[in-house]
Order: structure tokens, then sequence, then C-alpha cells
């Protein structure tokens, strides 16, 4: 089945600047699809490019299969979009903008966008000009919502929501999942991701980084093991893929690479295990790993090191 | 910690944002009033020359309106001439830059919500209005003072120049002051930008009326102080005296009015509005109706007011010429041409610059629109880039049509009231009509340079300020040739007082369709705003 998003090698520069420099993505029918990356790593001109707004200087982007600017209007009738930061008439009630979002995308189900306005909670009748930034968000979200569409193109859709909003929208996501919808959901709060997507491509600098199901990505990274055992278990330290290794009473804490956890296990098994917590790497230490340990700058150098140095063991 | 705490911080960042901005407000302005100034020790040598400019020009109502009360006249300098060719326009430039300018830092601001960014920091509450007012009121300051060392160094007398040229920043002073009390009662922005003109033509309109009827009408209005300097003609200081006290008395109500307000909303409030869309709304044509029904509103209110106004003066021109047999002597000499229809030809030619600001500034909605990022959410629906900006268009389009007919219609209904002719309507109307061609070429000019860039498309302001030139100095200036043609209304007959001739009309339309076209399809290539 030829995926609803594949974009090879994108690439688009505004004057000097590099927005996308070989980005890679690809979307499959049906999925929840996370986009993630930094403020200014290229995904809402990613997003944009898909949408057929801006048209690519180089690489490869196609939307159900098709060219996304050539047959921008034909592709726009089966998608809905909700802009990162919305935008609405200052003149125009809520209510008269959901309504005149939808109909331009071709009709809504009038008992559903009532729904939707009463679960998010927005009163209709104010002006978009008096309505704060996660009002003006509900609006956007309602209207994308209530339009029935199968592909629905997500970017940072709650930010500006209340962690009580932002759960009736995970809970719209789900059921659209449930639906057969499409999800392209560029974010940055990992809770969400986490509990919203199946498969996730991360970016930066206008590059893909990775991209996978969280279980693969998770297998790439450290699992924290905190364990007591009845011998001294400090010898860790110098194995293969045991990083970070604290000793705290009897006890001791260290994070292990995933390739390497089976192997940890076994030492420890023979070390006697009396107690042994651990948990799975989050969502968060994951993009704390390609974005949050160095300057910018420096990542390049840094990722290449450590792939030299991964293979050999455990760094100190 | 005072309220006006970081105004000087606030003077100068306003300085560094406009300073393109400023000085091509400051330097045009200025360098139009210069260049008409210097041009007229040449066109006038002697006395003989400036007499029988008087002769020509005083009292005549047809030109009271478009100029001035004509101070001076009975014993005319050449400084009389210079205040009746430029004293008027400068004014109405200077008071537009004020409105211009104060709204973009004051209520703009707000709309933006950069504002509450600036006062969240260590800024007191009125430093930003004190600050952008600061800004105003110096550009007019310096417009005042390159214009009056220039007069002066023209050779024009020094009293004089000062008079003139503190009337140019005295005007500006005045709308800077309305402007600021605008912000504080309009909704928004576009409200405030929409209230401080209503001013600026009510202004016009009330010292045209005070001025021809010689009432003191002419003293309700800021440009009537200004003018009431008498500069070259036996200068009075009094309303200078007026204009302070009423700009005192305007800043002390914007305070108020300010203190009495929330950042962002204004004294006229919002009311609740509809929670479903009519629906007529829901379509990419009635949207731009809902946006654009308020500016259409106000520009056919303005021209219908203006062409009332203009309309009802036409019956004192015959009359006048009919009681003077000098003047009717001059008009013989110059072949006889049919003044009171004249008048009305240059009537219909400030009509339509007046709609040719509304067809630009409706022609760049879609640019409001994509500026604003409101264009990415409706071209995100499956709606073509031509049947969006289309739609916007097509609203352009007929009300440019409704502005320049309301106009016509003004100056025709008062002018068979007062002449008891009711075919004046239809003449009026049509003479109107024959110029809606050279305006849609400037409304399709800045659908063109929208459709190349986001930039370029205030260029669109720069053609209708070279028609304006043209329109008022081309002549004064003596513009060659080539450069009175860049004004389009240039290009149409000037109905009444010329025939009707088709073939410009048609060729002028397929200018503006080929521009809008140009513009759809470069609009269909170029990346929409990210």
């Amino acid at each position: 089945m030829s995926p609803v998003v594949h974009a090879a090698g994108l690439v688009k520069t505004f004057g000097p600047t590099r927005a996308l420099d070989g980005l890679d993505l690809d979307v499959t029918s049906g999925e929840v699809h996370g986009f993630l990356g930094p403020n200014g790593s290229g995904k809402t001109v990613t997003i944009k490019i898909i949408l057929g707004l801006l048209r690519p200087d180089g690489g490869e982007v196609r939307l159900l299969d098709r060219d996304p600017w050539h047959d921008a209007v034909d592709l726009h009738r089966r998608l809905a979009y909700v802009p990162g930061d919305t935008n609405l008439w200052p003149t125009l009630t809520g209510g008269e903008t959901i309504d005149l979002l939808g109909s331009l995308r071709g009709g809504l189900d009038p008992t559903r966008r009532d729904e939707l306005v009463a679960r998010f909670a927005l009163d209709p009748e104010k002006k978009a000009r008096a309505y704060s930034k996660g009002n003006r968000q509900k609006v956007a979200l309602i209207a994308a919502l209530a339009s029935g569409a199968d592909l629905l193109v997500l970017d940072e859709p709650t930010a500006g929501l209340d962690p009580l909003m932002e759960a009736v929208f995970q809970e719209y996501i789900l059921e659209a999942k449930d639906r057969g919808c499409t999800v392209l959901l560029s974010s940055h709060i990992l809770a969400e991701v986490e509990k919203l997507c199946d498969r996730v491509t991360i970016i930066r600098q206008g590059r893909t980084v990775q991209s996978g199901t969280l279980a693969e990505l998770r297998h790439l990274t450290r699992t924290t093991i905190e364990v007591e055992t009845r011998q001294p278990a400090t010898e860790l330290a110098q194995h293969p893929g045991v990083n970070d290794l604290q000793v705290d009473d009897g006890r001791v804490r260290f994070d292990v690479d995933g390739e390497h956890l089976d192997d940890v296990i076994g030492r420890l098994a023979s070390l006697g295990v009396v107690s042994l917590t651990s948990h799975p790497p989050t969502l968060e230490e994951l993009f704390m790993r390609h974005y949050g340990e160095a300057p910018l700058e420096d990542v390049d150098d840094r990722e290449r090191r450590e792939a030299v140095r991964r293979p050999g063991g455990a760094r100190s | 910690m005072s309220t006006h705490t970081g105004t000087a911080r606030l003077i100068r960042f306003i300085l560094r944002r406009d300073r393109v901005r400023l000085a091509v407000w400051v330097v045009g302005l200025a360098g139009v009033v210069i260049a008409s100034a210097s041009s007229l020790p040449p066109l006038y040598p002697d006395q003989q020359s400036i007499d029988q400019y008087a002769l020509l020009f005083g009292d005549n109502p047809a030109l009271v309106a478009f100029a001035g009360p004509g101070y001076g006249f009975d014993d005319p300098n050449l400084g009389v001439i210079l205040v009746n060719e430029t004293q008027l326009w400068a004014c109405i430039a200077a008071a537009l830059m004020s409105i211009f300018l104060v709204n973009r830092h004051t209520r703009a601001e707000e709309d933006d919500e950069r504002a509450d960014l600036l006062r969240s920091n260590v800024v007191g509450r009125h430093a930003p209005v004190t600050a952008a007012v600061v800004v105003v009121v110096g550009a007019n300051a310096v417009l005042a003072a390159v214009c009056a060392v220039a007069f002066v160094a023209l050779g024009y007398a020094t009293v004089g120049s000062v008079a003139l040229a503190g009337s140019i920043g005295l005007t500006g002073l005045a709308f800077t002051a309305i402007t600021v009390v605008a912000a504080q009662i309009a909704s928004g922005g576009r409200a405030a930008l929409g209230l401080a003109s209503a001013f600026l033509g009510a202004a016009f309109v009330i010292r045209a009326v005070g001025d021809i009827a010689g009432s003191w009408v002419r003293w309700l209005s800021p440009i009537g102080w200004a003018q009431g300097l008498r500069a070259f003609a036996g200068e009075q200081w009094w309303p200078l005296g007026l204009c302070l006290v009423f700009v005192a008395g305007m800043f002390w109500l914007a305070r108020v009015l300010f203190d009495r307000r929330d950042l962002g909303s204004g004294i006229l409030t919002q009311r609740a509005g509809r929670p479903r869309a009519r629906r007529w709304l829901t379509s990419p044509i009635g949207l731009a109706v809902r946006l654009q029904r308020g500016t259409i509103l106000g520009w056919t209110a303005a021209t219908f007011i203006v062409g009332l106004v203009y309309g009802s003066i036409g019956e004192s021109i015959e009359e006048m010429v009919a009681d003077n047999p000098t003047f009717a002597d001059v008009l013989a000499q110059q072949g006889g041409a049919d003044i009171t229809a004249s008048f009305f030809a240059t009537c219909m030619s400030q009509i339509a610059l007046l709609a040719a600001g509304f067809a630009i500034s409706a022609a760049l909605r879609p640019r409001s629109e994509e500026v604003a990022g409101r264009a990415e959410q409706v071209l995100a629906m499956p709606l073509s880039r031509t049947a969006w900006v289309g739609s916007h268009l097509l609203v352009a389009a007929v009300g440019t049509v409704v502005v320049i007919g309301a106009g016509g219609l003004g100056v025709g209904i008062s002018y068979a009231t007062v002449s008891s002719d009711v075919n004046q309507i239809t003449r009026m109307l049509g003479a109107a009509m024959a110029t809606l061609p050279a305006v849609l070429v400037l409304g399709g000019l800045a659908v063109a340079l929208f459709g190349a860039s986001l930039r370029l498309s205030l260029i669109a302001w720069a053609g209708l300020a070279v028609t304006v030139l043209v329109q008022f100095f081309g002549e004064l200036l003596q513009l060659p040739g080539w450069a009175m043609s860049l004004s389009p209304l240039q290009h149409v007959p000037g109905l009444p007082a010329e025939d009707l001739e088709v073939v410009p009309l048609l060729a002028l339309s397929l200018v503006a369709v080929t521009l809008a076209a140009v513009g759809v399809g470069s609009l269909r290539a170029r990346d929409v705003a990210a």
C-alpha cells in the first residue's frame, strides 16, 4: 500500500536559510504519526509543503500519491488542517468561523459540531478578537474534527490548550484513528505523542534524524535500572552498554543501552538480585539524547563520536 | 515608577523600526511642496502676472472648494499663489501621515498583541502612546521646519513662509491628537483608522462649506485653523492658540479614555455575535463581502457626502460668472469653456482618486489575509487560489463601482436639486462612471504586485501617490508629457466638460483586466507566506 504522505530528500530554502535539508517523511494509512523536532527545525515548513502552500526546491513529495502543489484543491477535499498558530478573522464569531471553515471544506455534520463545541467548552458567540490563544485553537480544532476528513494534518494543535482540553483532544484523535483516519501530528508534548502515536519521525535542522515505531526507537535507547544485589554490582560499570552507574548504600542505579539489556540482566542474576526496578526510556529521554545534551553546533560531532564509540562499549 | 517609564527607549525603537517609512513621508511631502514653491517664481515673474492669477482664481467658488478661502487676492503677492496652490493638499497629506503613523504605533499594535509584550516590560502605562505621539509630532515639526527654510531660501517672505509651513505642521499636530483619541474609542486598529479618516473628511468638507459661504463654520475645522493663519496675507496668529488648546484638550481626553479602557478593547465594546453563520457567509464570496462590507460602506458614504457638497456648489458658479463681467470676459478669452462643466470634471477626478484609495485597499485585502496568516487556513481547503483571490477581487471591483457611483449620485442629486433639473442625476452619474476604468487600472496594478510578492505589493500606493501628484501638481510642476501620462486619470475624457470617448475607456479596462490576470497568474506560482 502506498503511503499517505511520502517525502524524500525535501529541500526548501528561504534566501540564505536552508529550512529543509533533505527531509524524509512517510506516513502510512490509518496511523497516527508523530512529527517531532525542536523549534525552527522545519516541521511547519514541511507541513506547508504537504499542503501545497509552499513549493519545495528539491526532493520528492507525494500526498495520497499525488502532487500536493499541482492537485492542491482536490487533495484538500480529503484532509483537514489545524495550523500551529491559528489566526482568525477578528470580527467573526467562533461559531461563524467554524461554519465558514466547515462549509469551505464541503460541509460539516451539525450534530457533531454542536457536540464538539460543548465538549471543548467554546463560547461560539464571542468574536474571535476576544478569544485567547487556546480558544482560537479550539475553533480550528472543532472545524477540523467535525469535518469527517480521512487525513488530519495537525501542527502543534494543543499549544495553548489546558490539560482538560488536551484530554478531550486526545480522546477525539483516538476516535478518529478507530474510524480509520490518518493523522499527522506535529508536537512538542511528548506525553501526548507517546499516548497517541503509532510511529514518530524526529527531525533536526531540516533533516530526519530518526523514524520508526516507538518500540523501535526505544530499543535504540536506554533503560534505567535500580537494583539491589547480594554481591556488589559496582563492577557493572565496566560492562558494555552500561552508563552513569551510581552506587548508593548497596543499591546501584544505571542506564543500559537497549542492545545490551539481555547481557546485563544475565550478569545481574548471577550476582543475586534482592530487588529490582526498571523503567523504559521515555520519549523525553529519546528527545533529550538528540537535542538536549550539547549545544546544537556540537551535536553532529558528538553523534559521530558516539557512533564510533557505541560498538566499543560504555562511555565513561 | 512613573507611567511614562521607558518613553525615551520606545521613541528610539519607533525611529529605528520606521526609519524608512518616516523618511519617505517627510522627504516625499517636503519634496512635492518645495518643488511646487520653486516652480512658481518663473511662472509668475512680475506683479502683472500675479494680478492676472488673482483675477482668474480669486473669489472663484469652484476653486475655493479645492484650494481654500483665498486670503490676499485683493492685494496679491507670489506667496498668496503658493498658499492657494499647495496649502490645502499639503495639510491633508500631513494629516494622513499623522493618522497612519499614530494608529500604527498605538491601536494597531494592540491588535497584534505586540503592545502586551512591550507593556509587560519595564514600560510605563502611558509610555507607548506618548512615544508614538512624540515621534509623529516630531515628524510634523521636521516637515514644517524644512518647508519653512526652503520657502525663505526660495525668496518668499519670512513671516509668511513660517505661517504656511506652520499651518502644515499644525494640521499634522491636530490630527495626531485626533487619532490618539480615535484609537481609544474604536474597537480595533482598522476601525480607529476609519474613524480618524472620517474626521479628516469632515474637516475638509466643513471648511469647504465655510469658505464658500464665507461663514464662521470654517472655524470648526482644524484645516480651517491652519488656513486661518493667513500666510502671506496679513498673518494672524490666534488660530494657532485655538489649535493648541484643541490639541491639549484631545490629549487630555485620550488619557482619560485610555485609563478607562482595557488594553486591546475600545470604549465602543463588542456585542455578542451569532453562534452560527448565516448561509451567505459560508462561501468564499460571502466571506469576502463580510470582510469588506464595512470598508465599502465607509467609502461609499464618504464619496456620497463629498459629491453632495460639490453638487450644491455647482449653481453658485454660474451665478458668480453672471455677476462678474470681468470673469466672464476672461472665460470668453479662454475659448468660452463651460466653467461649471470643468468644475464638475474636477470633482469627478477627485471622487475617482478617493475611489482609487478604496480600490487599492480592497485589492490588497487578500494581502492582509495572507500577512495575518488567515490565507493559509482558507487555502488548505478545497479552494483554488484563483477562486480565493477572485472572490476578493470581485467584491473589490463591485465595491469600486458602488463607491464611484455614490460620488456621482451625490453630485447629481444635489446639483439636480439646486438647478431644478432632474436630468443632472444621470449626467453626473455617467460622468463619474467614466473614471471607473482609470480607477480599476490602479486596483489592477495592486493585484499584479501582490501576485508577484508580498513586499512589492505596497508599491501600489506609490501608484496612487503618482496619480495624485500628476492630478494636483502636474501642471504646476510642468511635468513632461510622459510623466503626466503615468496617471491613468489623464487618459479618461473629463466628463462632463469633454465628450465621451469610448476607445480610451476600453483600452484602460483592458489594461486593468490584464494586470489583474497577471497578478492572479503569478500568485498561483508563488509560495504562500510561511
